[in-house]
């Protein structure tokens, strides 16, 4: 027989596709030649395999090579089809039984002595071959703890081709990998704890806010106000990962090829600097991979000096920040990533950034304060709900007060108002919009005398109007209060947007 | 008074804008009438003049037309009124560099109504907006003419004041009047100048160049009795606004603001310099503007009541008392009143919707004096 098959997996968005390697060996001038839309990585596997092969003591056939990777109109990248090329082409001379071959699934890069790299998303592959029916996975050793952590696919690491060759031989008794027990509720605790944060009683009350209601946050002050460090603690009183939620996280991370070699159970927390790229952001490139925004998948994005970036980079949240994914078309194919993110954003409230400090006089004009707020994205704008003034704290205020409340405190809270937001409506308010908004967020008799007062004093457009309602929605199941009551509401008023240039 | 007169108080009105120089105080004893018929040579002669104002001197005299001028500014329903005219205010004709010409689009103060300026920095904390806003509003409602320079800050919130007593409003550009900078105040913009008049030495379409600032407090000055200072911090055009009335013989007033602070030194200084002191709105207003109109005014909201008001709920109470006249931070009102965050928030939005507070730019807290 001279076709012979391995199967392997390639990576489309965070999700595996099955593909299934053949190799022909016929007789005619030597030659090695790889079809079925391969880039240009996966070309070079040719050399790879062929100084691989004769490295590892094996014979490269002296005869016609030809490669397919089907389906054809998939579009195959990366190195990891090495060694699956590798040992199909042994299978045919012979040296792995072709029968081997049928029920393992088998990614690996191949360097020139014959030992193996690791690759991106091994974790995604090993969901693929588990939905694939594959009953193993044969993969370098560096991802094994990756893929093993998924189970339901039996996962064997290993160092070199010829060690691959013995186990498929049957030869060699290849330890299975095993998902590591990680304890879950001990890496929740981030190393960032609220407990730590001296005053700012205001602000950590508007993020405890925010993370009962998914609601997206701007938080504006002078530098040194600790923007930053305030927005590091909101993962830590995010409601723990479910186990649904931890594979879809480590599935983003690990088609990033960010990896930690286990299931992640912790909230992500991503910065991207101010100088991103729209495909740094969303994701994409020519080999796509995940951007910021889905890395930041169930955790938290922060944007800290939001004016500072470009405006049409921005632009790409809106999809994400609307319906949880980013899709990104290429003329090869259509992608889409997971990107469900709590979005925190951090401003100075002018360009030189002490407007209002009590300490240290502003040097900007007012036109020029005007510009720098007036270049925030209005439709991101239009997806922030709680606005929140950092100040500068004196060392009274710093070093004064009593303790502050531990993050896991805050977190029961916080997991009591989803839970109430589950029951109620199956999503978090932050989402609530239209129809479903004024049935959930009604007012009665006083509230909506107060409401009406607040529309008219203060000025509350249309969409602030529902912002104010989500929010206090949010306050009034943190209360455990089923209907919003006066102080729910006015508590809301807080978290408007407050103008430096009001009139 | 001859139309060649006129003609060409006009013809030194454009001149002096694009040279940025006064001729006004130098032509000395030249009739006026005739330098639009000299040469620049010849001007020159008698008045010591620049190469630059020289060339420009003879450019415009090239295609000078005025009657083509006046009435391209009829049709608009502007008026031009020149120092030739009757118009023309008495007291701004006494400055020692009167702008030769007016553009008024509106009704220019009548000399039976006082006229008072409202002026000060463009980025007020919440308590000066308050104050002009207040003393707009107590003017207006006696009929004052509120003269301001229709800039962010103070102008604009002393005009918002008196617009909404329906009292007129006079703004003083440093531009052409039909540019309208900055143009965030737009709207400001149409009501003062449907409620009075907008005014510039400046003819339509002139930029606002930003020496044509500090030069139009001069007209502000001129325009009016009294100069009110109401933040300003110690280098700030109001102040200049007040030197000019001063020269001019007017009164300056100033409002005082806590000491120390950089924002208010400008104005606090006038006070110690013997500017009069505006402690109380209503006091002040009956001392600039004595006689109501109609009925005396009995507003409760003009007057400065501080105390904690009786019958706040105890957490309102509470916070209120935490707030001080300073901006005060949300986080430094918790530490005083003692109040939860969440209780502390609702009852400052509560004290904000019932007008004893008012939250500023950077999130802080004011207590609010009147209305």
């Amino acid at each position: 027989m001279s076709v012979c098959r391995a199967q392997s997996l390639t990576l489309s968005g965070i999700d595996a596709l099955p593909v299934e390697v053949e190799v022909d060996v016929s007789a005619g001038l030597p030659g090695f030649s790889i079809v079925g839309l391969p880039d240009a990585a996966v070309q070079e596997a040719r050399e790879r395999v062929k100084v691989a092969i004769s490295n590892s003591g094996y014979k490269f056939p002296t005869k016609k090579v030809i490669v397919n990777l089907a389906p054809a109109h998939l579009r195959k990248e990366g190195p990891a089809f090495d060694l699956p090329i590798a040992l199909a082409v042994l299978a045919v001379s012979g040296a792995v039984p072709a029968e081997s071959l049928k029920d393992a699934g088998i990614v690996g890069e191949l360097s020139l002595d014959g030992g193996l790299r690791g690759v991106r998303g091994a974790l995604c592959m090993a969901e693929g071959a588990r939905r694939e029916g594959l009953q193993r996975l044969v993969l370098p050793v560096s991802n094994a703890n990756e893929a093993a952590s998924i189970g339901g696919v039996k996962v064997y690491g290993i160092r070199t081709l010829r060690e691959a060759v013995d186990f498929l031989c049957g030869g060699n008794e290849v330890v299975q990998a095993v998902a590591e027990e990680s304890d879950r509720s001990e890496s929740v605790e981030t190393a960032e704890d609220f407990a730590d944060v001296a005053g700012q009683r205001f602000a950590r009350r508007a993020l405890e806010v925010a993370a009962s209601g998914g609601h997206n946050v701007l938080m504006s002050g002078p530098p040194g106000s600790g923007k930053t460090m305030l927005a590091r603690r909101l993962p830590g009183i995010l409601p723990p990962l479910t186990l649904d939620e931890s594979i879809q996280v480590t599935k983003v991370h690990s088609a990033a090829g960010e990896g930690k070699g286990a299931l992640i159970h912790a909230r992500p927390f991503r910065a991207p600097h101010h100088t991103i790229s729209t495909s740094g952001l969303a994701g994409g490139g020519s080999n796509p991979r995940p951007g910021e925004v889905s890395l930041a998948h169930h955790g938290v994005l922060f944007l800290d000096e939001f004016p500072e970036f470009n405006r049409a980079t921005l632009e790409v949240l809106r999809q994400p920040l609307e319906d949880g994914h980013v899709t990104i078309s290429r003329v090869a194919a259509t992608l889409s990533y997971p990107a469900r993110v709590t979005l925190v954003c951090s401003m100075n409230p002018c360009p030189c950034g002490y407007a209002g400090d009590k300490r240290r006089a502003c040097r900007c004009s007012a036109g020029q304060i005007e510009r720098y707020q007036g270049r925030i994205s209005g439709p991101l704008l239009d997806r922030i709900d709680l606005f929140v003034d950092v100040p500068r704290l004196t060392r009274q205020e710093l070093r004064g007060g009593e303790a502050a409340e531990p993050s896991s405190v805050i977190r029961e809270r916080v997991a009591a108002a989803r839970e109430t937001q589950t029951l109620r409506q199956g999503v978090p308010n932050s989402t609530l919009a239209g129809a479903r908004l004024r049935e959930a967020c009604a007012l009665r008799g006083d509230s909506e005398a107060l409401f009406g007062a607040a529309i008219d004093r203060m000025g509350l457009t249309g969409r602030s109007h529902d912002r104010v309602l989500r929010v206090a929605r949010t306050i009034a199941d943190l209360d455990g209060a089923g209907e919003i009551a006066v102080e729910h509401l006015a508590e809301a008023l807080n978290y408007r947007r407050s103008s430096f240039l009001d009139r | 008074m001859t139309g060649r007169e006129r003609s060409a108080y006009l013809f030194l009105s454009l001149l002096q804008a694009r040279t940025g120089t006064s001729f006004v105080a130098r032509i000395g004893d030249i009739p006026v009438a005739e330098i639009p018929e000299m040469s620049a040579a010849e001007l020159g002669h008698r008045v010591r003049m620049t190469e630059r104002a020289a060339r420009a001197f003879d450019d415009l005299r090239r295609d000078f037309d005025p009657t083509a001028i006046i009435d391209g500014l009829e049709q608009r329903g502007i008026s031009a009124v020149t120092l030739a005219d009757p118009e023309y205010p008495e007291r701004l004709g006494a400055v020692p560099d009167p702008p030769p010409a007016l553009f008024v689009d509106g009704e220019l103060p009548a000399s039976s109504y006082p006229a008072v300026a409202l002026v000060g920095s463009r980025k007020a904390s919440v308590s000066g907006l308050d104050a002009a806003r207040s003393l707009g509003r107590a003017l207006g409602e006696r009929g004052a003419y509120v003269v301001s320079g229709l800039a962010l800050g103070v102008d604009a919130a002393a005009h918002e004041g008196a617009l909404e007593a329906g009292g007129p409003a006079v703004g003083v550009l440093g531009c052409g009047i039909d540019v309208v900078y900055p143009r965030s105040n737009r709207r400001l913009f149409e009501r003062v100048r449907e409620n009075g008049a907008v005014v510039s030495e400046y003819h339509l379409g002139e930029a606002p160049l930003a020496w044509r600032f500090p030069a139009r407090n001069r007209i502000i000055a001129g325009l009016c009795d009294t100069v009110v200072v109401v933040e300003a911090a110690e280098k700030s055009g109001a102040l200049i606004t007040a030197r000019h009335a001063l020269d001019a013989g007017g009164d300056v007033w100033a409002v005082p603001g806590p000491p120390g602070l950089p924002e208010c030194r400008g104005s606090n200084k006038l006070i110690a310099d013997g500017a009069g002191c505006i402690w109380d709105v209503p006091e002040f207003v009956e001392s600039v503007a004595p006689e109501p109109p109609e009925t005396a005014s009995t507003d409760e909201e003009t007057s400065l009541s501080v105390s904690v008001p009786a019958g706040l709920p105890e957490g309102e109470a509470a916070a209120l008392a935490g707030v001080g006249f300073e901006p005060t931070g949300v986080d430094a009102v918790a530490g005083r009143s003692g109040l939860r965050m969440q209780e502390l928030l609702s009852a400052l939005a509560l004290l904000e919707l019932k007008g004893y507070v008012h939250r500023d730019g950077s999130g802080a807290f004011v207590r609010r004096a009147g209305g």
